[in-house]
C-alpha cells in the first residue's frame, strides 16, 4: 500500500483570505476559531474551494474535538439549568463537523470519515487513505488533523500534572494525497504501520531505517507541545525534508505512552 | 415599534453572529429566510430563543411560526401582541 | 474475500445481552422509558434507559467500581464480551477492535464541569480522565484482552456503520485476522439538551415513519459484531456482503429533501454486494422518528426500490436512537433476522405519510426467510452509511 503526496500544510501557512478560502457566510459565522482554522487549511491545502468538487475521500481526525463549542454549550446548559439552550453550539460540538463543512462548501457527497484516537486519530485517517486508493475506491483524498488548546483544556491538564516537562499546544495539518504520482506530487507515502510495542531508537533504526541517507524523526511530536494531534506536525516535517531532497524520513511517535506508530515518506525516484 | 424593530436587529445580529452587517444594513420588511438573510432551520430555533429570553414571548406551535418570522416587522408585531407587560 | 459475522454482542434500553433484548422484541415491548430514572437532568422526556446504574454496571462487567469507568465505556465492555465469547474468538490472534462513541466520557465529565466552573481547582479529575472519545474504546480493548489494532470512529449517528466498513477493510488488508466493530454510547445530559434545543425530541413515545410522528427519544446502549475472513472459520452467522458511506451534502444537522446521501449510500452497498434492490429482503430502516428524517429516507426509498419496497422497519421505537451505538446495535438486528429469519416490527406506526405512503412491518415475525438485509444509518454532517448482509 502506498500513496502520492501532493501537499501537506498547517494552519500557519494560510495566508489567503478566508472570505475567500470559506465564501459560505452562512457556514462561517457558526464556525468556532477551530472549525475556521480546518476548513481555512483544508481549502488552502487543495489550492481553493472548488478543487474540493474534485475529492472521492475527506478523511479527518482529532484526538478532543471540539472543546470551545463543546464547553460552551455544558456551560449554558449548568448555568440556566437546562433551559433556553442555544443549538448551535451542541451541533458545532460534533466530531465530524469539519468534515461534514468541507463537503458542504462543494455539494460533495463523496467518503467522510472522521477518527478519534487520542495520539494516533491522524495515522488512522492516513490508513484508511491508503486502503482505499489500494482498492481503488479513491483517486483524490484529503486527509487532516485538528485540535485545540482552551483555558479549561489547559487547567484540568495542568491539574493532572502533564505539563512539568511539556508545554500546551494546538494546530491543524491538511495532506492532500492522490493515487497516481503527477507534476505536482512532492513525496511517496510508503507505509504506516501500528506497532503493538515500544521500540528503542536503536531497534527502530534496525528495523525501520535501512539507509545511512535516512533520517529518523523520533517522537518530535513533543516539539509542537502536547496535544494528540501533534504526531501530524511531525508528518508536515518530514514531508518537507524530502521536498528538500532528503531521499527517505522515518517518522516514530510513541506519543505520551500510547502504542507507537512508524510513518514512512520518501522521495520520487 | 421602532425601537423594538432596531433592538430586533441588533439581537439577530448578536446571536446569529451575522458577519459584517449593521441594523441599518436589514430592511424591516424584507424576507429572514431562503432569500433576503438567507437564514435557515437552525437560525430559526436561535430566533425562538430570542423571544423567548429578551421578551418572554413563547411559540406554542412551530408550525404557525412561518408567517411569524417572514420579516424583522412580523416578528416585531408578533412581539407587539404577546409580550407580557 | 468473503467478510463473515462470527459474533454478536448487544446491550440496550431493552436489557443486557441478546437474549433478553429479543425476549422483549418478540412481545413487542418498548424499551423507552417514560421518564429518565438513572440520568440526572430537569427534562420530563421519555429516554431508552437501560435501568442498571453505574454502580451495577461495574458490578455486572466485573469492574471494582472504583475504577470509575464512564457508563459509555461498560456499556462497550458488557456488549463487546459477549460478541467475543459468542464468537468463541481465539484472542491469540491478531483481534482488533474499531469502536465508535459521540457521547464518550460526557457523562462523567458534565458532572465535573458543574464544579469546575465554579472554581477552577473543584471537580474530581477522576471525572475528566475518560472524556475522550478514545477513552472507551481503550477500556474496552484493555477489559476484553484485544491486543490488535484499535480505533474510534466518531461521525455521529452513522459512527457503528462506520466502524463495521472499517473493520472490513483492516480484515481485507491483512492488518487483524479478526476485528470487533460497532459502538457504544451511554445517556447524558449534554445530548439530551442538545436533542432538546434542537426540537427534534417527541414529548411521547416516538413513531418512525408515522404521518403523526413528532420526533426521536434518545436512547443508550452498546453493539458489535465480530467479523472474520470466511476461510479462517468453520460456521458463521451471514456475511457481510456490502458497504458504503456517503455525504449528502446538503445541510449540517437536516437531510435533503429527496434524500441524496441516503440513497447514494444503499446505492453503493448494493453495488458492492453485487445485488439488486430486488433482492433486499428487509430493510432495517434509520427511521428515528423526526420529520426530517424519515421523509428523506422514504423518499430514498422509493428512489431506489421504486413500487417494489421490500419490508421494511425502524427499531428505535424500541430502542431509542442510541447515536452512534445505533449502527452496531441495528447490524445486530439485521444480522438475527438471517439467522433466525426475525422481521421487526416498527413500534408507534399507525398512519403512512402521505406524501410517501410506505407501510413499515407491524407486528413481529419469526422464521421467514431472510435472506439479504439493508441496514441505513445516517448522522449529523450528512454522513450516511448502509450495510447489507447476507446469507
Amino acid at each position: 500500500m502506498k500513496c502520492f503526496i501532493d501537499k501537506v500544510i498547517t494552519h500557519k501557512d494560510v495566508t489567503t483570505d478566508i472570505k475567500v478560502l470559506i465564501p459560505d457566510a452562512g457556514l462561517r459565522r457558526r464556525m468556532s476559531s477551530l472549525i475556521k482554522n480546518a476548513v481555512s487549511t483544508a481549502v488552502e491545502c487543495l489550492g481553493g474551494v472548488d478543487k474540493i468538487a474534485d475529492l472521492d475521500a475527506i478523511i479527518t481526525a482529532t484526538g478532543w474535538g471540539f472543546l470551545t463549542d463543546s464547553e460552551r454549550f455544558l456551560r449554558n446548559m449548568i448555568v440556566n439549568k437546562e433551559e433556553l439552550l442555544n443549538p448551535t453550539p451542541f451541533i458545532q460540538s460534533t466530531f465530524n463537523t469539519v468534515g461534514g463543512q468541507i463537503s458542504l462548501l462543494k455539494n460533495n457527497h463523496c467518503y467522510n470519515m472522521t477518527y478519534v484516537h487520542r495520539s494516533h486519530s491522524f495515522e488512522d485517517a492516513l490508513l484508511d487513505a491508503m486502503m482505499r486508493i489500494a482498492d481503488s475506491e479513491s483517486k483524490n483524498v484529503l486527509v487532516g488533523a485538528f485540535d485545540e488548546a482552551t483555558p479549561s483544556q489547559q487547567r484540568i491538564m495542568e491539574r493532572m500534572g502533564l505539563f512539568r516537562h511539556h508545554n500546551n499546544g494546538e494546530g491543524t495539518v491538511f495532506a492532500h494525497l492522490k493515487s497516481e504520482k503527477s507534476e505536482n506530487t512532492i513525496a511517496e507515502l510508503i507505509k504506516i504501520e501500528f506497532l503493538s510495542e515500544s521500540l528503542t531508537q536503536k531497534e527502530c533504526l534496525l528495523k525501520y531505517v535501512y539507509s545511512e541517507s535516512s533520517v529518523l524523526l523520533w517522537n518530535k511530536y513533543k516539539n509542537y507541545g502536547l496535544f494528540p494531534t501533534a504526531t501530524a506536525f511531525t508528518f508536515t516535517d518530514a514531508v518537507n525534508l524530502v521536498k528538500e531532497g532528503v531521499k527517505e524520513v522515518v517518522v516514530y511517535n510513541e506519543y505520551f505512552g500510547a502504542k507507537p506508530t512508524v510513518i514512512i515518506v520518501q522521495n520520487l525516484l | 415599534m421602532e425601537q423594538l424593530i432596531k433592538e430586533l436587529k441588533e439581537h439577530l445580529i448578536e446571536e446569529l453572529n451575522l458577519e459584517d452587517i449593521t441594523p441599518e444594513d436589514i430592511d424591516a420588511e424584507a424576507p429572514l429566510f431562503g432569500e433576503g438573510l438567507g437564514l435557515d432551520s437552525i437560525d430559526a430555533l436561535e430566533i425562538i430563543l430570542i423571544l423567548e429570553k429578551f421578551y418572554g414571548v413563547k411559540l406554542s406551535n412551530s408550525a404557525e411560526a412561518k408567517p411569524i418570522f417572514y420579516s424583522v416587522k412580523t416578528l416585531a408585531e408578533y412581539i407587539m401582541q404577546n409580550r407580557k407587560q | 474475500m468473503k467478510i463473515v459475522v462470527t459474533g454478536l454482542g448487544l446491550v440496550s434500553a431493552l436489557g443486557i445481552g441478546i437474549e433478553e433484548n429479543i425476549a422483549l422484541i418478540r412481545e413487542e415491548k418498548t424499551g423507552i422509558k417514560t421518564l429518565p430514572k438513572i440520568l440526572k437532568t430537569s427534562n420530563k422526556l421519555p429516554v431508552g434507559e437501560l435501568c442498571v446504574s453505574n454502580e451495577d454496571l461495574h458490578s455486572v462487567a466485573n469492574i471494582n467500581s472504583k475504577k470509575h469507568f464512564s457508563r459509555t465505556a461498560l456499556l462497550g465492555i458488557l456488549a463487546v464480551r459477549e460478541a467475543i465469547l459468542d464468537a468463541n474468538l481465539d484472542m491469540t490472534k491478531r483481534v482488533g477492535l474499531v469502536s465508535s462513541t459521540s457521547v464518550g466520557g460526557m457523562d462523567l465529565s458534565e458532572h465535573f464541569f458543574e464544579k469546575f466552573i465554579e472554581n477552577d481547582t473543584s471537580g474530581r479529575l477522576r471525572d475528566v480522565r475518560m472524556h475522550d472519545c478514545a477513552a472507551s474504546t481503550e477500556a474496552i480493548a484493555r477489559y476484553c484482552n484485544i491486543n490488535g489494532y484499535t480505533t474510534t470512529i466518531s461521525t455521529a449517528c452513522s459512527s457503528a456503520a462506520n466502524a463495521i466498513i472499517q473493520g472490513a477493510k483492516l480484515l481485507k488488508h491483512n492488518i487483524v485476522d479478526a476485528v470487533i466493530v460497532g459502538g457504544s454510547d451511554a445517556l447524558s445530559a449534554f445530548t439530551l439538551n442538545g436533542f432538546n434545543s434542537l426540537m427534534i425530541l417527541d414529548e411521547k413515545l416516538c413513531r418512525p415513519f408515522d404521518a403523526g410522528r413528532s420526533g426521536l427519544n434518545l436512547g443508550e446502549g452498546a453493539g458489535y459484531l465480530v467479523l472474520q475472513r470466511e476461510k479462517d472459520v468453520d460456521t458463521y452467522y451471514c456475511q457481510l456482503a456490502g458497504w458504503a458511506n456517503r455525504n449528502d451534502a446538503h445541510h449540517q444537522t437536516t437531510s435533503s429533501t429527496d434524500g441524496d446521501g441516503a440513497y447514494l449510500a444503499m446505492k453503493e452497498a448494493l453495488n458492492k454486494a453485487k445485488l439488486s434492490p430486488a433482492q433486499v429482503n428487509y430493510i432495517n430502516a434509520h427511521g428515528t422518528g423526526t420529520g426530517n428524517n424519515d421523509a428523506a429516507e422514504s423518499a430514498a426509498f422509493i428512489r431506489l426500490f421504486g413500487k417494489k419496497l421490500p419490508p421494511f422497519s425502524s427499531t428505535k421505537a424500541f430502542t431509542g436512537h442510541t447515536l452512534a451505538a445505533a449502527g452496531g446495535i441495528e447490524a445486530v438486528f439485521s444480522v438475527l433476522a438471517i439467522k433466525n429469519g426475525y422481521l421487526y416490527p416498527n413500534l408507534g406506526f399507525t398512519t403512512p405519510i402521505e406524501d410517501y405512503g410506505l407501510k413499515p412491518i407491524t407486528k413481529f415475525k419469526d422464521g421467514v426467510e431472510v435472506d439479504c438485509v439493508l441496514s441505513n444509518s445516517f448522522g449529523f454532517g450528512g454522513n450516511c452509511s448502509s450495510i447489507v448482509f447476507i446469507r
